[in-house]
């Protein structure tokens, strides 16, 4: 299907930049002012009815023949969906008071931006603007979180949950992908969680044939994002940016422990 | 919108409402700077003006036809992959052939697209000055300029006429991939052989980068091989990430490999996917 603008106006071949679309033919072939008596309008518009279909076939046929195609929906791509959210207990632990501890991975994206923005706090980054954490959160490919679920022996209802860990891919669902925002409360590190974290974003990735799999380290983490696979400048491989410093800066580094 | 693109994409679209589509010329008087020092020593020759191509860049997602970008990537011997596996043809070596059904999802869900066009007679000059400009630089000059033909109607009428997507040849491309809150990556920017070192690469990326600024995104990365990195230092990127190592995922399968593991191959890489992990 051709779509409106995709030709300019002085494009050589009119039937390729037709400007057509199916349900506007009518309107545009149909004459205006009906001056006729009903039956001669009726006929009219049946005959320009005809004509329009004459028209269409012409530009399909001709369409059919034309190398230039555009883009139209592949099918394909609609089986390849969203990776399918996961969520389940990473760790339990139960207190000597009683109380369950949960820790919960979850891979739906469910994050409240506030909630984000205190652990950002908390873990010592910069902060940045709420829309646009917002828009990275819903417009990345993956988003994984950890959530703590506190359960008090006894009281029903009273779960304690709280966000303790984050980490977000973006990727064009095919070739590549950059993990960005990896990050965990500073009271729940050093138990492996961020490596869970990563881990399972590596994994979902993979599982989607996505191999490039990418992300910008701060030296302090190198050697940790080494031991889960990672290889810093492989082959002389580098990336560069177009950073200018900015108020709010944007954090590209990683900050984990 | 009659096509289907990822959330992203149609956001981009209603971020800056004019499409932009714009016909430039680019000169092959850059090349020309480049060859000076080989000329330098050779005997002087009179100056063959430079050529003026004329271009249209296009940032509509719809204007790329995949099989024609599969052939530019063949071209111009770009590969999808980190680490691309080569095919030894007729002596040469040559990245693998890009996947068209991966390479349709990558441009659904790539934020930016830039495509650039040329007339097809204006691709065939050039190839023809570039590979005898690079098969022999002591050709007789009568070789190099080509003589003016008396031009019918017909050639006269195309001449005249402008490039456009659907009567030109697709000889550049660039895209990039960004959250529209924070980050963007610029990837497979490339252009084919026979019309580099004329300014496109970096009207793609300044394009792109220019469009990801309309959106409010000031932090775009590059990830590139050595040969690419001169190029984008060129187009005003700056070396290291705010101080940040750049890593990429290589854990090969051979060496922990274990029965019923995720592993996939990227290029020549055998990936291995890190185990599952559940509570007990």
């Amino acid at each position: 299907m051709l779509t409106r603008n995709a030709a300019p106006p002085s494009s050589p071949c009119p039937l390729v930049s037709f400007d057509f679309h199916c349900q506007m033919s009518d309107r545009l072939l149909f004459p205006h002012n009906l001056n006729y008596g009903l039956d001669r309008g009726r006929r009219k518009h049946e005959s320009l009815r005809l004509r329009a279909g004459f028209w269409e076939s012409i530009k399909s046929g001709f369409l059919k023949n034309n190398t230039t195609q555009v883009i139209e929906t592949p099918s394909a791509p609609q089986e390849e969906e969203e990776p399918l959210p996961q969520e389940f207990v990473l760790t339990e632990k139960t207190e000597p008071n009683g109380a369950v501890e949960q820790i919960i991975f979850s891979s739906g994206g469910d994050v409240d931006v506030y909630d984000l923005q205190a652990l950002c706090d908390k873990v010592g980054w910069p902060r940045r603007p709420l829309s646009k954490l917002a828009a990275a959160l819903k417009n990345s490919y993956m988003v994984a979180t950890l959530h703590s679920i506190k359960k008090s022996p006894g009281s029903e209802g009273s779960d304690q949950k709280k966000l303790i860990g984050m980490a977000r891919a973006t990727s064009d669902h095919a070739f590549n992908a950059t993990i960005w925002d990896v990050l965990v409360d500073p009271s729940y590190q050093g138990q492996g969680l961020g490596k869970a974290l990563v881990e399972m974003l590596i994994r979902a990735l993979l599982q989607r044939d996505i191999g490039n799999i990418t992300l910008f380290a701060d030296s302090q983490v190198v050697e940790f994002y080494q031991n889960l696979g990672f290889e810093p400048d492989p082959e002389g491989i580098k990336g560069v940016g177009n950073l200018e410093p900015q108020h709010h800066a944007n954090p590209i580094m990683l900050l984990f422990w | 919108m009659d096509f289907v693109f990822g959330g992203c994409v149609q956001q981009a679209q209603q971020a800056y409402p004019s499409r932009c589509m714009e016909l430039r010329w680019v000169s092959s008087r850059r090349k020309r700077i480049i060859d000076k020092e080989k000329r330098a020593l050779l005997p002087k020759k009179p100056l063959i003006p430079p050529a003026l191509v004329p271009i249209y860049v296009s940032t509509i997602p719809s204007h790329v036809n995949p099989e024609e970008l599969k052939d530019l990537y063949s071209a111009s011997n770009h590969s999808c992959h980190r680490f691309p596996s080569y095919v030894d043809s007729e002596g040469a070596v040559r990245v693998e052939p890009v996947d068209i059904h991966k390479l349709s999802v990558a441009l659904s869900h790539s934020s930016v697209v830039v495509s650039v066009f040329c007339k097809p007679t204006d691709v065939l000059c050039a190839t023809e000055t570039w590979s005898s400009s690079s098969a022999s630089s002591s050709a007789p000059l009568e070789d190099l300029i080509k003589p003016r033909k008396t031009l019918g109607l017909g050639d006269l009428f195309q001449k005249l006429l402008p490039v456009t997507p659907s009567n030109g040849q697709l000889v550049g491309f660039g895209r990039a991939v960004s959250d529209f809150g924070l980050t963007a990556s610029i990837y497979d920017i490339m252009v084919i052989p026979s019309l580099r070192g004329m300014g496109i690469g970096r009207i793609i990326v300044k394009r792109i980068v220019r469009m990801l600024a309309s959106s409010d995104i000031n932090d775009i990365s590059a990830v590139c091989s050595e040969n690419e990195r001169l190029f984008f230092k060129a187009c005003g990127f700056g070396d290291d990430i705010l101080g940040s190592t750049t890593m990429i995922y290589s854990r090969n399968a051979s060496t922990h490999h274990q029965g019923n593991q995720i592993v996939i191959r990227a290029g020549r890489k055998l990936l291995l996917a890190p185990p599952h992990r559940e509570a007990p």
